[in-house]
C-alpha cells in the first residue's frame, strides 16, 4: 500500500511540473485545425510539425493544433496522415503572434502495403482502424485508443464489448473478464498482447484477465476472427491482440486522474478485513516440512470482519513518447494506477430435479453473498525501438501488469432440502454463515525482443524471443463457518463455531518462446504481387500449483458437545493436520505444455483479388505430475497430438471501398492444464475437478464478409460463418456437490455446429455518430441426458438433447451514439450492449440447463475540454443496474448485483 | 403259551433290534491334508498395492496407504490382527472380504489406540464389501486436504455386507455408503463422530436393511437416509428395523441436532421395532422426504431425564421427550409406538445403562442393552411391516431379541 501511494504522489508531482513549464512567455504562435477535404470532418492526432526540426504538435479529438514557443521566422510546416497525401506550406511567424491556419488534407488513393520499406502507420485514431479492416488479410474488428478514449472504457474488457461479435464473460463478485468472440467461450480465443501470447496466473484460464489491461496502455486492440497459417492455430473463435502504443514520431505526454464510486456502497458497508494479519507465509513455508502447526500459529484479526464505508475509487495514467536521435531510437512509457473498490451482492441458490413434480428444478439452498472486493492493478509498459536504417529494426517491449487483490466474502446459506439443518418450513433450519478473507498478488512480466529486417530486395526477415512469466499467490485464505438453528417457531439458537480452513496457494506460469518468419515479396505488373511466407514457433510452458491447507477444527466442551461462538478472538481450535496438505494434496502439482509449430504461407495479389493461403502444423505435449498419497494410473500423464491446419482465404476488392471475403481454415483449442490435472480446484462459486481424458477440440471454420468503407470513419460489413468443432470441451456438473458449490468436470460430448451472421454499421451524421454491430449466432451439440424415467429393468432412461454450445451466446448487439460538439469541444458517448441468454452448465436432467439470463447494459461517457491541454471526463458505467442472472427453466440460480459506478477526472495531454 | 410266544416274540425283536443297531453309518475319513491359503500375507510390515489372505493369529503393522487393486481381493481370516501406523487408510479399488468368528474376531485398530488416529477404508469405487465379526477402532485421522475422514466410505453400486462387527471412536460419518446395496445386521457402533458424522448414512440410491444394531454415543444421527438431491432416481429405500440407538445426536451442538433416524430428500424408510433413548431428536422425517412411500411405527420413544442442559450456555435446555418426534417435521406419533411421557413409562429395561446423555467422541460404552425381562419392548414388535419383504419384522422391539435374530455382542 505503501508503494501505491508513493506512486499517486509521483504522478500528480509530473503533471504539475509539465502545467508549469507552458507559464513561461511565448514569443509566436501557431494555431488552427486539420480536416478530411473530403467529409470536412476533424482529424484528429494528425502530426503537423517544421520540417527539419522536432517542433511540432497533434491535433486534439476535434482536430485543433497549437504549437506554441516558437521562435519567428519562416517555417515549412507538414502534416502526415496515414490515408492522406502529405501537406505542405511555408509560413511567416512574426514576432508576438498569433497565426491562425487551417489545414485541409486531401485522401490518397495509395495502397497501404508496403513492400520493401518498413513504414510505420499512425493506427491509433478511428480512420486508420478502418484502414486495416479494409486492407487487412484476413477478417479483423480494429477498436483504436481514440475510440477507447471516447468511452467509457477503464479497461480492454469494457472496450472489447463493443467490438462486432465480441462479448465478455465475468465471473461473479469479481472484475475478471475475458472476451467471447462470437459466442464461442474464452477457451476458444486467444488473448495477445503485442502479438504474443501472455501467460496468465490465473488457475482456471489460459490468459490474462482483460480487466487488468488498462486501455490507456493500448494503441488498438485487433480481434481477427479468420486466421492466416502465421497465426496460432489455438484460436477458433479469433484472436484478441492487444496492442500497446508505439512511440511516436513526436514527443507526446498525456496523463489522467480520476475518482469513483460504486452505488453499490449507498446501500451497504465495505467488509473489511485485517490485510496485515495475512500471514504471508504458511507454517511449512516458514518452519520446515517437518514442522507441526500449533493452534497459535494462525492469525485471528483476518477472520474479524468490520464494516466501513467503502473508500474512493482512484485511477491515474501517464503515457509518455520521444523519439531520440534523428528519429532512430524510440521511446514510449505508460503506467496506469487503477484502485477500485467494487461490491457484487450475490444470491446462490443451488438447485436439484424434483421428481414428485415432474423432474421439475427445485431450490435445495439458498445462499446470499456479500462480496466486498478492493483490486489494485498498476501496469507499466515500456517500448524502445531501434530504427537502425530504412531496413533494420529492432524493438524491445516489456510489459509488466501488477495486481493485488483483497476480498472478503460473507455469505449466508440455508439448506432448503436435506443436510443437517432441518428445516421445517420457511424462516427455518440451519444457517450456515461462511465468511472468507482472500488476498492475491499477482504478477505478470512480458519481455519481448523482436526485430525486423529487410535482408534483399525481396525478402524481410522477423524474429522475436519472449519471456513471459505469471505468478499468483495468495497466501492464507481464510474461511470460516458457523451455523445456528431457526427452530420452528422462530427463535434461534447460538452460533456455533463448525469449521476454519487456511489455505496457502501459489501458482506460476512461464513460458519461453521463439518465433521467425521469413517472407519474399514480389510485384509483377502494375497491379499484382506475389508473397511467400514461411516460419516457425517453438514455446516451452510450464506450471506450477502449490496449495497447503490446514483445516482448524474446534474445541468441543468436556461433554463432547461443539461449543458456541461468540467472537474469532475467544475461539479454542485444534489443528486437525498439523503438518498441513502440501506432501499429500494432489493440488500440489507441476505441469508442462511444449508446442513445436511450423507454416508455408502465400499471398497472391492478382488485381481484384487477394488470395492468401497455406499450411501449419503444430504439434503438442502435455504433461503433468502430481505428488498423490496414493499412486493411481492418473498421477502423471502425457498427451501429444499434432495438428495439421490448412487455410484459404480470399478477398475480392468489388470497388475502392468495398471488399467481398472468403475463408476456410482449420484451428483447434487445447485444453489448460489444469483441466487436465485430476485434483480440485477451488473457485468463488463453483469447483472444478480436472479430467486427463479431455481432447483438445478441433475445428473447420468458414466465414464470409462484405465490407464498404464508405467514407473515412464509416463502415458497413455484414458476414455470415459456420463452424463445425470436434470435440469441444465443456463443463458439465458432477452428480455430487462439493459443499454447497457445484462440482463441474471439463468433458467432450461430441461435435458442435455453429453457424452466425454478423452486421457491422457506422457513420457520422454531422456532430452524431452511431455505430452498431449485430451478430446473430446457432450452435446445436446433443448431450445425454436423465429423462426421470426408468426402464422395465429399473436402469434410468437416458435421451439425447440437442442445446447450444456452453458459453455460447445467441444475439450480440452492440449499439453506441456518439455526440461531438466541436465549438463546445465537447464529447458524449451512450453506449449500450444486448447479449440474449447464454448456456452456463450443462445438467444432467433431460430438458433442463443453466442459462445466463439476456442482459443489457448502458453507460454514459463525456469528456469537456477546458483548455488546450486539459479536459475534463466523466463515465458512468453499468446504468441499468443490469443484474447477472442464472436460472434453469424458471428458476433463479443465482443472481449477482454490482450496481452502478461513477467515475470522474480530468486528462491532461500535451 | 401265549405268553411264552410273547416273550420269544419280544426276544426275537430284542435280538433283531440289537443286531440292527449294529449298523453304524458310513463314515468318511481323509487323511490330515492342510490346504494352503492362496495368496497368504506374510506377517510384519505391510503397504503399498496388497492383495491375498491376512492369516489367522498373524499381526500385520501397515506403516503406509495400503490399495486394493481393481481385480484384487483382501481377505482376512479370523484372528488377523492389523495395526496401523502413520494415518495410513486402505484404498479398495477391488474387493475387501474381513472375515472374523464370534470366537475369533479380526481386529484394525492404530498403533496409538487414540481416536482419530488411522484413515478406515476409502473405497469409493470399491467392487464389493464384506465384513463380519470384525473390530474397527479409532478411525478417522485427517485427509489430504485436512478434513476427517469416513471409516467407511463407498460410492458405488455394489452389495456392502457387514455384519456382527463393533466400530468405536470414528471422526466422521462411521458409514457412508452412498448408492450401496446394503445388509448392516447386527453391528455395534460407539462413540464416533468428533463433532460431526452420521452412524450410518445411506444416500445416493442406496436400498437394503439395517437391522438388529446397536448405535451409541454417535456425534450426528443414528441412521440417515437420503436420496441425491440432483439425482432424484434410483431411490434411497432402506428398511431400518430393530435396532437400539442410544445417546446419539448431540455433538453436533443445538444449531444440527443429531437424530435417531432422519428420513429426506426423497428417501424412502421404513421404521419399525426400534429403541431409541436419550438421543437429541427421535424420528425424524423431513417434508422433502418420499413422505407417501415412508412407513414407521412400534418404536419405543425413552428418555432417562427430562432435560439436557448445555454446558457453555445454561439457556439451552432441551426437552428429550419434545424431540421424539421433534416440532415442525412430518412424522407423527402411531399408535403402534410406546411413546413414553415421564422418566421410567416405557422404559426399556437396559440390562445395565449408564444413562449417558452428551458424551464425548472416544467415551468407553461400558453398557449392555439386553433387554431385562420385564420390558415392555417384548411383544410390541411388528412382525413383517415390509410387504415386499414380509420376512423382515420381528414381535420385539431393539437389537436384541428373543428369537435369537438379533445382536450378539
Amino acid at each position: 500500500m505503501g508503494k501505491t501511494h508513493f506512486m499517486i504522489n509521483k504522478y500528480y508531482l509530473l503533471v504539475l511540473l509539465f502545467t508549469a513549464s507552458f507559464a513561461s512567455a511565448q514569443t509566436s504562435v501557431i494555431t488552427g485545425h486539420v480536416t478530411d477535404g473530403n467529409s470536412r470532418e476533424p482529424l484528429p492526432a494528425a502530426y503537423v510539425h517544421f520540417d527539419g526540426t522536432s517542433k511540432g504538435g497533434t491535433t486534439d479529438a476535434f482536430g485543433n493544433y497549437r504549437i506554441q514557443n516558437i521562435t519567428p521566422g519562416s517555417y515549412k510546416i507538414k502534416v502526415k496522415y496515414i490515408g492522406f497525401k502529405e501537406y505542405e506550406k511555408e509560413v511567416d511567424l512574426p514576432a508576438g503572434q498569433t497565426v491562425i491556419l487551417n489545414i485541409s488534407l486531401e485522401q490518397s488513393t495509395q495502397n497501404l502495403k508496403g513492400v520493401n520499406i518498413l513504414g510505420k502507420l499512425n493506427t491509433s485514431n478511428e480512420s486508420s482502424s478502418r484502414q486495416i479492416e479494409k486492407n487487412a488479410n484476413n477478417t479483423t474488428n480494429v477498436i483504436s485508443a481514440r475510440a477507447m478514449e471516447r468511452s467509457p472504457d477503464i479497461n480492454a474488457a469494457n472496450a472489447l464489448a463493443r467490438v462486432s461479435a465480441v462479448t465478455i464473460q465475468r465471473n461473479s463478485g469479481s472484475d475478471e473478464a475475458y472476451a467471447i468472440i462470437r459466442g464461442l467461450e474464452p477457451r476458444y480465443n486467444n488473448t495477445l498482447i503485442n502479438g504474443v501470447k501472455v501467460t496468465s496466473p490465473d488457475p482456471v484460464s489460459r490468459f490474462v484477465s482483460l480487466s487488468i489491461v488498462p486501455s490507456d496502455l493500448l494503441d488498438r486492440i485487433e480481434v481477427s476472427k479468420t486466421l492466416t497459417p502465421e497465426m496460432e492455430g489455438d484460436a477458433i473463435g479469433g484472436t484478441t491482440n492487444l496492442v500497446f502504443k508505439d512511440a511516436p514520431e513526436y514527443e507526446y505526454f498525456r496523463a489522467n486522474a480520476s475518482i469513483g464510486y460504486s452505488a453499490i456502497f449507498f446501500n451497504r458497508k465495505y467488509d473489511d478485513f485485517n490485510q496485515g494479519a495475512v500471514q504471508r507465509q504458511s507454517p511449512v513455508d516458514r518452519f520446515g516440512p517437518s514442522y507441526m502447526a500449533a493452534p497459535g500459529y494462525f492469525s485471528r484479526a483476518n477472520l474479524d470482519f468490520t464494516k466501513k464505508n467503502a473508500p474512493v475509487t482512484s485511477l491515474a495514467g501517464f503515457t509518455y513518447g520521444k523519439r531520440f536521435l534523428n528519429n532512430k531510437i524510440g521511446l514510449i512509457v505508460s503506467d496506469s494506477y487503477q484502485n477500485q473498490y467494487y461490491g457484487t451482492n450475490s444470491q446462490f441458490n443451488i438447485a436439484s430435479l424434483n421428481p414428485k413434480d415432474n423432474n421439475k428444478p427445485q431450490i435445495t439452498d439458498v445462499a446470499n453473498r456479500t462480496y466486498s472486493t478492493q483490486q489494485l492493478n498498476n501496469g507499466l509498459s515500456a517500448h524502445l525501438d531501434f530504427t537502425v536504417d530504412d531496413r533494420n529494426k529492432i524493438a524491445v517491449d516489456n510489459v509488466f501488469l501488477y495486481t493485488y487483490i483483497a476480498q472478503a466474502r460473507l455469505s449466508i446459506d440455508t439448506s432448503i432440502i436435506g443436510g443437517n439443518g432441518g428445516r421445517v418450513g420457511p424462516g427455518t433450519g440451519t444457517v450456515f454463515n461462511d465468511n472468507r478473507s482472500y488476498i492475491q498478488n499477482q504478477y505478470v512480466e512480458n519481455l519481448k525482443v523482436s526485430g525486423k529486417h529487410v535482408i534483399a530486395q525481396h525478402f524481410t526477415f522477423d524474429w522475436a524471443g519472449i519471456y513471459s512469466n505469471a505468478t499468483a499467490n495468495s497466501p492464507d485464505r481464510a474461511d470460516i463457518t458457523l451455523n445456528h438453528l431457526i427452530n420452528p417457531d422462530f427463535t434461534s439458537t447460538p452460533s456455533y463455531f463448525d469449521a476454519i480452513s487456511r489455505i496457502w496457494e501459489k501458482n506460476g506460469n512461464k513460458d519461453l518462446s521463439g518465433l521467425a518468419n521469413l517472407s519474399y515479396k514480389t510485384m509483377f505488373g502494375e497491379n499484382n504481387s506475389f508473397e511467400l511466407k514461411a516460419g516457425g514457433l517453438y514455446r516451452h510452458s510450464t506450471r506450477f500449483n502449490q496449495q497447503n491447507e490446514y483445516t482448524l477444527r474446534p474445541v468441543p466442551e468436556a461433554n463432547g458437545v461443539k461449543s458456541s461462538f461468540t467472537d474469532i478472538y475467544s475461539s479454542n481450535w485444534i489443528v486437525y493436520n498439523v503438518s498441513g496438505s502440501l506432501t499429500s494434496d494432489k493440488a500440489n502439482y507441476t505441469a508442462y505444455e511444449n508446442i513445436a509449430a511450423g507454416y508455408g504461407e502465400f499471398f497472391l495479389e492478382l488485381g481484384k483479388l487477394d488470395v492468401i493461403g497455406g499450411i501449419r502444423v503444430e504439434g503438442t505435449q502435455q504433461g503433468y505430475d502430481t505428488h498423490p498419497v496414493v499412486l493411481d494410473v492418473q498421477s502423471n500423464a502425457r498427451k501429444t497430438y499434432t495438428d495439421v491446419l490448412p487455410s484459404l482465404q480470399l478477398k475480392y476488392k468489388l470497388t475502392d471501398k468495398s471488399n467481398l471475403r472468403a475463408s476456410y481454415g482449420q484451428s483447434i483449442s487445447r485444453p489448460a492444464l489444469f483441466e487436465l490435472v485430476p485434483a480440485l480446484n477451488r473457485g468463488q462459486s463453483s469447483d472444478v475437478i480436472g479430467n486427463p481424458f479431455v481432447k483438445h477440440s478441433e475445428a473447420e471454420n468458414f466465414d464470409i464478409r462484405y465490407e464498404l468503407f464508405p467514407k473515412n470513419e464509416e463502415q458497413f460489413f455484414v458476414g455470415g460463418f459456420y463452424k463445425n468443432i470436434k470435440n469441444p470441451i465443456e463443463f458439465g456438473l458432477q452428480n455430487n456437490y462439493n459443499g454447497t458449490q457445484p462440482l463441474l468436470l471439463p468433458q467432450n460430448y461430441g461435435t458442435a455446429k455453429i453457424t452466425g451472421a454478423e452486421i457491422v454499421y457506422s457513420r457520422y451524421f454531422g456532430n452524431l455518430g452511431v455505430s452498431a454491430n449485430y451478430t446473430y449466432t446457432y450452435s446445436n451439440i446433443n448431450t445425454p441426458k436423465q429423462t426421470g424415467e426408468v426402464d422395465a429393468k429399473g436402469n434410468p432412461i437416458i435421451k439425447l438433447q440437442g442445446r447450444p454450445l456452453q458459453g455460447q451466446t445467441g444475439d450480440v448487439l452492440n449499439l453506441s451514439l456518439l455526440y461531438k460538439n466541436d465549438k463546445q469541444k465537447a464529447f458524449v458517448q451512450l453506449a449500450y450492449t444486448y447479449t440474449s441468454r447464454t448456456l452456463t452448465y450443462v445438467y444432467q436432467g433431460y430438458g433442463y440447463d443453466f442459462y445466463q439470463q439476456p442482459q443489457s447494459f448502458l453507460s454514459l461517457s463525456g469528456e469537456k475540454q477546458i483548455s488546450r491541454h486539459v479536459a475534463f471526463t466523466g463515465k458512468v458505467n453499468n446504468m441499468l443496474n443490469t443484474p447477472t442472472t442464472v436460472k434453469i427453466n424458471n428458476l433463479v440460480q443465482a443472481k449477482d448485483l454490482y450496481n452502478v459506478s461513477f467515475n470522474v477526472g480530468f486528462r491532461y495531454s500535451l | 403259551m401265549k405268553i411264552r410266544n410273547i416273550y420269544l416274540l419280544s426276544a426275537i425283536v430284542t435280538i433283531i433290534t440289537g443286531v440292527f443297531s449294529c449298523k453304524k453309518a458310513e463314515v468318511t475319513t481323509f487323511t490330515k491334508i492342510k490346504i494352503p491359503t492362496a495368496s497368504p500375507i506374510a506377517p510384519g510390515n505391510i503397504s503399498g498395492f496388497v492383495k491375498g489372505t491376512l492369516l489367522t493369529g498373524q499381526t500385520y503393522t501397515v506403516t503406509g496407504d495400503i490399495t486394493i487393486k481393481k481385480g484384487d481381493t483382501l481377505s482376512a481370516q479370523p484372528g488377523a490382527v492389523v495395526i496401523v501406523k502413520n494415518n495410513a487408510q486402505f484404498n479398495v479399488q477391488g474387493v475387501l472380504n474381513l472375515l472374523g468368528s464370534q470366537d475369533n474376531p479380526v481386529f484394525f485398530n492404530s498403533d496409538t489406540n487414540k481416536p482419530g488416529t488411522w484413515g478406515g477404508f476409502q473405497a469409493d469405487s470399491a467392487q464389493a464389501i464384506t465384513i463380519k465379526w470384525t473390530h474397527i477402532d479409532n478411525t478417522g485421522g485427517p485427509d489430504a486436504g485436512g478434513g476427517a475422514r469416513r471409516t467407511i466410505i463407498v460410492n458405488a453400486r455394489i452389495n456392502v455386507d457387514i455384519e456382527d462387527s463393533w466400530f468405536s471412536n470414528g471422526q466422521d460419518d462411521l458409514m457412508g455408503l452412498f448408492g450401496c446395496h446394503v445388509t448392516l445386521l447386527r453391528n455395534t457402533i460407539s462413540s464416533s463422530g468428533s463433532t460431526d458424522g452420521e452412524g450410518i448414512n445411506l444416500k445416493s440410491g442406496a436400498t437394503g436393511v439395517v437391522a438388529y444394531n446397536v448405535i451409541f454415543s454417535q456425534a450426528g444421527s443414528g441412521v440417515k437416509l437420503e436420496t441425491n438431491p440432483i439425482v432424484p432416481l434410483p431411490q434411497t429405500e432402506v428398511d431400518v428395523h430393530n435396532n437400539t440407538i442410544v445417546s446419539v445426536g448431540w455433538r453436533r451442538g443445538s444449531a444440527e441436532p443429531g437424530r435417531s433416524v432422519s428420513i429426506g430428500v426423497n428417501a424412502i424408510g421404513h421404521v419399525y421395532n426400534n429403541i431409541f433413548v436419550n438421543c437429541y431428536h427421535g424420528l425424524e422425517i423431513f417434508p422433502d422426504a418420499d413422505v407417501t412411500h415412508t412407513t414407521y411405527g412400534n418404536n419405543l420413544f425413552y428418555a432417562t431425564v427430562t432435560t439436557f442442559t448445555d454446558l457453555r450456555d445454561a439457556t439451552i435446555q432441551i426437552n428429550l421427550r419434545d424431540n421424539f418426534y421433534p416440532a415442525g417435521a412430518v412424522g407423527k406419533p402411531q399408535p403402534t409406538d410406546l411413546i413414553s411421557a415421564q422418566v421410567g413409562q416405557f422404559d426399556p429395561m437396559f440390562v445395565k445403562f449408564d444413562g449417558t446423555v452428551a458424551a464425548p467422541n472416544g467415551y468407553p460404552n461400558t453398557n449392555d442393552f439386553h433387554l431385562q425381562p420385564t420390558s415392555p419392548a417384548y411383544g410390541a414388535g411388528n412382525a413383517s411391516f415390509d410387504s415386499k419383504r414380509p420376512e423382515l419384522g420381528n414381535l420385539d422391539l431393539g437389537a436384541y431379541t428373543t428369537d435369537g435374530k438379533g445382536n450378539k455382542h
